[in-house]
């Protein structure tokens, strides 16, 4: 065994991963690759990241070509269960879920150190870009990858100290088309691969026609304005997000609408003007303080979706959760969406927005 | 890792005897031809072919003419489940079927041989009623469960279904007298019993007939068409005509295994299959709190080759069928199951490091949780 010790690299069999186990191999680790699988791609769409057999075996090769050990296990059932039912399940009440960051908070990372503890790895590693650091009293603190534009922080806000403090993101301080130039210096298979944007378990981005095949359900209903009035129709209220626009069929009127609110119980899409969006307060449930849970209001920057510049906010911890007043109004506050407190680079933690 | 692999997955492959990789290496020189073609080149191949064959029938008691040769042990059992009765409406198999079996059958209306707890049925039980097809496994792969097939191929031709048996776990560590068995046809394969993979055969009562399963020639009297590869059943051949040495070997593998199983059990890991009813060469065990594919990389880590159970092409293992069968009201066996494997190669050594590896493997997982969230 190295002397540096063993660690369970988490392999989707993107370049990320891959890089990420090859920077910890050139660094003297003896890396164990493990590719949890997830999902199986249904008929049409084998195309999605760690859900199709291409992936699998694009993070085996990766592993042989790095002379590293790789193992598949299989976590469909808890996937299912913890991340896609309530996936589904959120949409039908009118959310927009993160599946992501339950992924992470639910199945993957707790999954991923139980295994290195089988495996006698001290550490995970992932290819998430994000950065963990120590403050001067030796808490664990979660920042924010050195590249913006990539960082997944956001998605991980949910995963507690005891776990972060076994993680290593070999990543979090290199830019995207740094990653990708250590996969070329290193040979890793693929490491022009292109990154994948869509959930993996939905790889064609048709979340509506995901719930339809997996639930069956079919909701036509009315578009309403603000007023109740019915200004169109639609085909299943589970098809929009709040902020929407495209795929309205309110041809290209002026000005715009935008998905204001999604009613499940009356199968309405309350739909308006783009100003309408914007609100100033939030309400966040289910919160996840990394360290000690703030006593008392605080000001801090909110983050309510992965795409979003976190803003300004005073925030208002309550029993269970958590109150957002921002300093300016925010467009497109949407039910189910994580909304993760940052100071700075710093995640202090976060909770998922409520209705 | 410096200390050398200690290989405990012969019921996945058997390394290949130095022998048989002598007589693989002068049929490479010297077999190199199709056997089928009329010149002296051809007639080099066919007489290596010809001799594998012989070496093949005489190590299983048949006459070579009753022999196909194949291309492994799963297209042997492919060949055997689905041709010598192609139209069967209803299959009579056992509830432990290896998957070349089951998955070649999947779709018909079958009924089941229940095995429970590895402890195999009378043959009254073998539920016949509207089959026309039998197909029972002589040894199972995962357990080493011995089925008493010659008393089921009794009550098959009693009640007139014809009877395939896979024997591929079963050849080199049983007795096998094919003629005796009473069966209409029998798989075996070269990559249990010390010969190299990709060669196996069916053996074919002399009064049944095969529909063959691919088309293209007219090779193996017309029971298998394309040309065979002549280097691997030539090794096939000469392994065959060691079995009777293997099955020799047994009664000290048997010893080893015996010690290695208590050892685990010790470890807290329970027995899956009957000890009274099994072959020589393997332990199925469950450790609790333990995934078999977990506990096959942890141990892997180690430096000790094991499976979880039939090895899998995708390379996920999910709970063995097997053991799920064996076990049905108790499904975290079948979740756990590690299969460790002996060969006549395997040595004390070997078994005294494999159990130091298993004392430091074994008690990082205590009973599981219903929930190992957090």
């Amino acid at each position: 065994m190295s002397a540096r010790g063993r660690v369970l690299v988490a392999m989707s069999g993107g370049v990320d991963s891959s890089v990420a186990a090859a920077l910890l191999t050139e660094r003297g680790h003896a890396a164990v690759g493990v590719t949890l699988h997830l999902w199986d791609a249904a008929g049409g769409d084998k195309v999605g990241r760690c859900c199709a057999p291409e992936d699998r075996e694009d993070a085996r090769r990766a592993c042989d070509h790095l002379g590293i050990p790789h193992y598949v296990f299989d976590e469909r059932a808890a996937f299912a269960e913890r991340v896609v039912d309530p996936f589904v399940a959120g949409y039908l009440a009118g959310e927009t879920p993160s599946p992501c960051v339950h992924c992470n908070q639910q199945v993957k990372l707790g999954r991923l150190l139980e295994i290195a503890h089988e495996l006698d790895c001290t550490h995970v590693a992932t290819g998430h870009y994000a950065r963990i650091t120590r403050d001067a009293s030796n808490e664990i603190r979660l920042l924010r990858g050195r590249d913006r534009g990539k960082d997944q922080s956001y998605f991980l806000y949910g995963v507690s100290p005891e776990i972060l403090a076994k993680m290593i993101f070999p990543l979090g301080e290199l830019q995207k088309d740094q990653t990708r130039a250590e996969g070329r210096r290193l040979g890793v298979p693929g490491w022009d691969k292109k990154d994948s944007q869509e959930l993996c378990f939905v790889p064609d981005g048709d979340v509506g026609g995901f719930i339809e095949r997996r639930t069956g359900a079919r909701g036509d209903g009315a578009l309403v304005d603000p007023s109740g009035a019915v200004v169109g129709a639609h085909e299943g209220h589970y098809r929009f997000t709040v902020g929407q626009r495209r795929g309205l069929g309110l041809g290209g009127g002026s000005p715009p609408r935008y998905v204001l609110r999604v009613l499940p119980s009356e199968g309405q899409v309350v739909v308006g003007d783009e100003a309408d969006l914007y609100a100033t307060r939030a309400r966040a449930t289910d919160a996840v303080w990394i360290g000690a849970p703030p006593r008392g209001e605080l000001r801090a920057e909110v983050q309510i979706r992965y795409r979003h510049a976190a803003a300004p906010a005073r925030v208002a911890p309550t029993p269970g959760g958590f109150e957002v007043e921002f300093d300016d109004p925010q467009r497109a506050i949407a039910p189910g969406q994580a909304a993760v407190v940052y100071r700075g680079e710093q995640v202090i933690g976060g909770g998922l927005l409520a209705p | 890792m410096t200390e050398p692999l200690i290989y405990l997955d012969h019921h996945a492959a058997t390394p290949v005897d130095p022998r048989v990789r002598e007589v693989m290496r002068r049929a490479e020189a010297e077999a190199w031809a199709n056997p089928s073609s009329a010149h002296q080149a051809g007639r080099a191949a066919r007489r290596a072919l010809e001799q594998a064959r012989a070496q093949v029938a005489a190590a299983i008691g048949a006459r070579p003419a009753d022999v196909v040769l194949t291309a492994g042990g799963t297209e042997a059992c492919n060949l055997g489940a689905l041709g010598v009765v192609p139209d069967a409406a209803r299959v009579t198999l056992s509830a432990i079927e290896h998957p070349a079996v089951e998955a070649a059958l999947e779709g018909r209306p079958t009924r089941r041989l229940p095995v429970l707890a590895g402890r195999p049925p009378d043959a009254d039980a073998l539920p016949l009623e509207g089959a026309q097809l039998a197909c029972l496994q002589l040894v199972n792969h995962e357990t080493g469960t011995v089925l008493p097939v010659a008393r089921y191929a009794a009550r098959c031709r009693e009640a007139g279904v014809r009877l395939f048996v896979d024997a591929t776990a079963a050849f080199g560590k049983v007795e096998l007298d094919v003629e005796a068995l009473g069966a209409d046809a029998v798989a075996i394969a070269s990559s249990k019993i010390g010969g190299p993979p990709g060669a196996g055969a069916l053996w074919i009562a002399r009064d049944a007939a095969v529909d063959p399963r691919q088309r293209g020639g007219a090779q193996e009297r017309g029971r298998r068409a394309g040309s065979p590869d002549v280097v691997a059943l030539a090794g096939f051949g000469a392994a065959a005509a060691l079995a009777a040495e293997r099955r020799a070997a047994m009664a000290e593998v048997g010893r080893l295994r015996d010690r290695l199983e208590a050892a685990a059990v010790s470890l807290g890991a329970v027995v899956n299959g009957d000890p009274a009813h099994r072959v020589a060469t393997v332990t199925n065990l469950s450790a609790p709190g333990w995934r078999g594919a977990r506990l096959v990389a942890a141990l892997d880590l180690e430096g000790l080759c094991a499976s979880a159970g039939a090895a899998c092409s995708s390379g996920v293992d999910g709970p063995s069928r097997v053991i799920a069968a064996m076990y049905p009201d108790e499904p975290w066996r079948a979740e756990a199951a590690l299969r460790l494997s002996l060969g006549p190669g395997t040595t004390p050594i070997e078994i005294e490091r494999a159990i130091a590896i298993l004392r430091r493997v074994l008690p990082r997982r205590g009973p599981r949780e219903t929930s190992s969230g957090f």
